[in-house]
């Protein structure tokens, strides 16, 4: 039991209980039904998506504030290829294709070029959006009808039993890399790495392996986000994704993953998209100006931050 | 060589540590540690890996509490540890793995702290010329190369040149205690001599010297009293004289569970 | 000889930043046949590197001490709405105060958790990022807050930014003067020694007796008021602004101390270098819109060029510390 307790996503497990909680009883016909439902689910498997592939990178110390505009150019990209009536499934392959580069770009200049992440990200950041204004011209066209009903586009944004797909697709994905962080090698390795990176590496540890594996994935789940994004609302335009990276940081750490790296978990990741999500919603349907959400974020932000900081100097050994 | 009195002692020790212990997290690095430190003394602080001398030292020098127990310099409780109250006292360090930033220059990280000022306004600047010349004096005194210029970056000196840098400084600051953790890391066999007499020197000018080693043996030679700290505990604290150096080795081998231990020193 | 190159790029990092700047500018001269270098065009641009340059100083200063302040332009959001919005009610010098009040304020709010509390900067600033900016939003409710006419006759108001002197906006004699008390602070005083030292090895300085504590309290407020100050300054020149007022600043003020020769990791500044690297990106800016290109190319190149400083300066700096 004890063990449970110093679980790092213990607080946002605990968070996430009391919110629901508190906005079944407080205001049921509003938080039952299935419009929220819906609409919640479907804004948590997008920011749950970014914030997974995050979840990677702050575990091994690194950073990767480039997610939004790689959310954005990705999946503007598919867009733009299903416009041009490329296959949904070709357009899926190719936008995955160019998410997985934009992470081995950032790899290459952080492993060899050594320039910290937090340069490389941020001038990603800047890049990428400047690349999708330039090449759409600031117009961004819809889906065509028939893209729309493709099965991958159904796969991707329908609905099952009518839950969003994205969520279950959420679900999935988390409970895979749950297991994959916590039962394989790789993920021994990469919380080893972020955990002591000095020692890691001396106990054979592939470094630079793991580290592009992780920028990668981050920026997989990024495009990914976006496919599932759009294949359920292919309405956008050019600043889709603007933003984004900072709230998928603010879900990581709020779900009790540590900025130094080696400590932390799935399920606190989208427990925590979860409960900035749910969060949001509830400030909506309650007519908070969308200004209080975003103050919102920024205390939980602090005290979240505050209470795993405090609590991980008094569970660390020297 | 004076030795210090035996059990009895009129002196007040200049430095007092009672019942300390500090724990980092779960793990204790000091259990009910005591010992006492007088001036004009040269005290070896011996013992393996993770005995916790240096950890001794940190709560000496200011940089970390004990999490129970109580220090005293020259008679009174300490009660705020800060290195600059460390400092303030007269107490020098020379610690292995910090005390140097590899960005300054050589004269800024001999000054780092007490920056000589002039002012003009009344406001605050840097004497650099003082920083320049005093530093470089200091440093070429003690053989330093000629060809390192005190406006240089720190980071261009070797290992060695950056230990007899950091002896450089702490001995000729005007202070009562030195502490040297394994201050002869890095050095030649006849810039450790040097280190050696230096610290000896020192002692007779009436400083209280603690010389934290790994080599029984060397300190054996130039200690007049040895302390052994074994897992965080003390476990000897004898007169240099009291026991052999094999004695005293065998006692840092065996654990701290060896034969006899000799006389105690209050 | 080669030493005396590695010397000379070793103590002066910035000088590359300063030749490239000079190189550029000269293209962007000769490209645009004179445009950019236009009277007209210089004064746009030295207003606006101006107010980015302010704010880049403060967060050129967080970031030598090995930190950071990614709420710089959610902070000149709430200096120029609080200029704005109480100028009019009263007063531009009192209006003033205020601005400058909040940024001391918020300083010591992110110091708190940073210095206190050893809470890492990058999470404890997007908070403050978060929540300043939703302040911002909620104080504007969707207008925006605009200077009277009243106002803008003010001496004050045209001291902070309002009015120019010889056809130069006042902006960029405050980045002037920002820079001189700065570069004087940094590099002549106790005060700027620490600061490096700190920034270069916080555990060492600790222990030669640097109150580490003090000196991160002290940079998060500097960052803080000069922020709200840049904010305030823009504010003045543009008129009015909105709820959205300085967003992503933060990225464009920490690109110019970047390309300026800082380093994020702390113990490495330079101010000139700083507003080299803000002049830098708004030179670019400019040129690009007096070509009639898309200014979102602006954005595309500036990621680019964080990047490739970075690269360029990690080579270098190998290049002058080999011994």
């Amino acid at each position: 039991m004890r063990r449970f307790l110093r679980r790092s996503d213990i607080g946002i497990i605990i968070g996430c209980i009391f919110v629901f909680a508190l906005f079944s009883l407080w205001n049921p016909q509003q938080w039952f039904n299935w419009g929220t439902i819906s609409n919640v689910a479907q804004y948590t498997a997008i920011l749950g998506l970014l914030a997974i592939g995050q979840t990677f990178v702050i575990l091994i110390r690194e950073i990767d504030l480039s997610v939004g505009s790689v959310y954005g150019i990705v999946g503007i990209t598919f867009l733009g290829l299903e416009s041009s009536n490329v296959s949904v499934l070709v357009s899926f392959i190719i936008a995955m294709l160019f998410a997985l580069l934009i992470g081995l770009v950032n790899a290459v200049l952080v492993i060899r070029g050594k320039v910290s992440s937090m340069i490389v990200t941020l001038g990603g950041l800047f890049f990428y959006r400047g690349l999708i204004y330039v090449t759409t011209h600031g117009a961004v066209t819809g889906t065509p009808r028939a893209a729309r009903e493709n099965w991958l586009s159904q796969f991707f944004g329908g609905h099952w039993l009518r839950i969003e797909n994205g969520f279950l697709l959420l679900l999935l994905l988390a409970l895979l890399c749950g297991v994959a962080l916590f039962h394989t090698r790789f993920g021994n390795h990469l919380l080893a790495l972020g955990g002591d990176p000095a020692s890691a590496e001396s106990q054979g540890v592939p470094v630079n392996r793991i580290k592009t594996s992780a920028f990668c994935l981050c920026s997989l789940f990024a495009g990914l986000s976006a496919v599932v994004t759009l294949a359920n609302d292919p309405s956008t335009n050019v600043s889709l994704g603007t933003g984004m990276e900072l709230q998928a940081i603010a879900a990581v750490v709020i779900g009790g993953t540590l900025l130094t790296g080696g400590r932390g978990t799935i399920l606190g990741t989208i427990l925590g998209a979860f409960f900035l999500t749910a969060v949001r919603s509830e400030m909506i349907a309650l007519g908070a100006p969308p200004s209080w959400y975003i103050s919102f974020v920024g205390i939980a932000l602090l005290i979240v931050v505050t209470i795993n900081t405090v609590l991980a100097k008094r569970l660390k050994s020297v | 060589m004076g030795k210090p009195d035996g059990a009895g002692d009129s002196r007040q020790p200049l430095i007092s540590i009672r019942n300390v212990s500090l724990f980092y997290g779960n793990i204790q690095a000091l259990n009910d540690v005591s010992v006492d430190f007088y001036q004009g003394e040269l005290v070896g602080l011996v013992g393996d890996n993770g005995a916790g001398k240096t950890t001794l030292i940190r709560i000496i020098s200011g940089i970390t509490p004990p999490s129970s127990g109580e220090v005293y310099f020259d008679g009174e409780r300490i009660t705020k540890f800060h290195p600059k109250k460390a400092i303030d006292l007269g107490l020098e360090c020379i610690q292995q793995t910090i005390g140097i930033c590899d960005n300054l220059s050589v004269g800024r990280n001999y000054f780092l702290g007490r920056e000589p000022v002039k002012r003009i306004f009344g406001l605050p600047f840097l004497d650099k010329r003082k920083i320049r010349e005093t530093s470089a004096k200091v440093v070429h005194d003690f053989g330093l190369r000629d060809t390192v210029d005190v406006d240089d970056e720190i980071a261009l000196l070797s290992g060695g040149e950056k230990q007899t840098f950091k002896i450089a400084r702490a001995v000729t600051f005007r202070n009562r205690v030195i502490i040297m953790d394994e201050p002869t890391n890095h050095l030649s066999v006849r810039e450790r001599a040097h280190v050696n007499e230096l610290a000896v020197q020192l002692k007779q000018q009436g400083l209280l010297v603690i010389y934290i080693t790994h080599d029984i043996f060397q300190i054996h030679r130039i200690a007049d009293r040895i302390v052994i700290l074994e897992n965080g505990r003390k476990v000897t604290d004898v007169p240099r004289d009291a026991m052999s150096t094999e004695a005293l080795e065998g006692i840092i081998r065996d654990g701290g569970r060896g034969p006899a231990k000799g006389p105690k020193v209050a | 000889m080669s030493h005396s190159i590695r010397n000379a790029v070793r103590r002066h990092p910035e000088g590359v930043t300063i030749g490239l700047v000079i190189l550029i500018s000269l293209a962007f001269a000769v490209i645009t046949q004179g445009g950019w270098v236009s009277i007209g065009n210089l004064q746009s641009i030295s207003q606006v590197t101006a107010v980015l340059a302010i704010m880049a100083f403060g967060e050129a200063m967080v970031i030598a001490t090995g930190e950071i302040d990614i709420s710089v332009g959610s902070v000149s959001g709430i200096g120029a709405l609080t200029f704005l919005g109480l100028a009019p009610v009263l007063g531009s010098s009192l209006a003033l105060l205020a601005a400058i009040a909040c940024g001391i304020l918020i300083g010591l709010l992110n110091a708190v958790f940073v210095a206190l509390l050893g809470l890492p900067s990058l999470l404890v600033t997007l908070g403050t990022l978060f929540l300043f900016q939703g302040i911002g939003y909620a104080a504007t409710s969707g207008f925006s807050f605009a200077a009277t006419d009243a106002v803008r006759r003010e001496f004050i108001y045209n001291a902070v930014g309002g009015g120019s002197i010889a056809g130069i906006n006042v902006a960029a004699l405050w980045a002037l003067v920002v820079l001189v008390l700065l570069q004087l602070i940094v590099f002549e005083t106790p005060i700027g020694n620490r600061i490096l030292a700190v920034g270069g090895d916080a555990a060492s300085s600790f222990s030669r007796g640097v109150s580490v504590t003090r000196i991160k309290f002290g940079v998060f407020v500097v960052s803080g008021v000069l922020a709200t100050f840049a904010g305030m300054l823009d504010a003045a020149f543009i008129g009015y602004a909105d709820g959205s007022f300085g967003a992503t600043m933060e990225l464009s003020a920490i690109a110019a101390a970047v390309l300026g020769g800082c380093h994020l990791a702390g113990g490495r500044i330079s101010l000139i270098g700083t507003l080299f690297g803000a002049f830098m990106l708004r030179g670019i800016q400019s040129f690009l819109i007096l070509l009639a290109v898309q200014p979102q190319w602006y954005i595309l190149v500036v990621g680019l060029i964080v990047v490739l400083a970075s690269l360029a300066d990690r080579t270098l700096t190998r290049f002058a510390l080999k011994k």
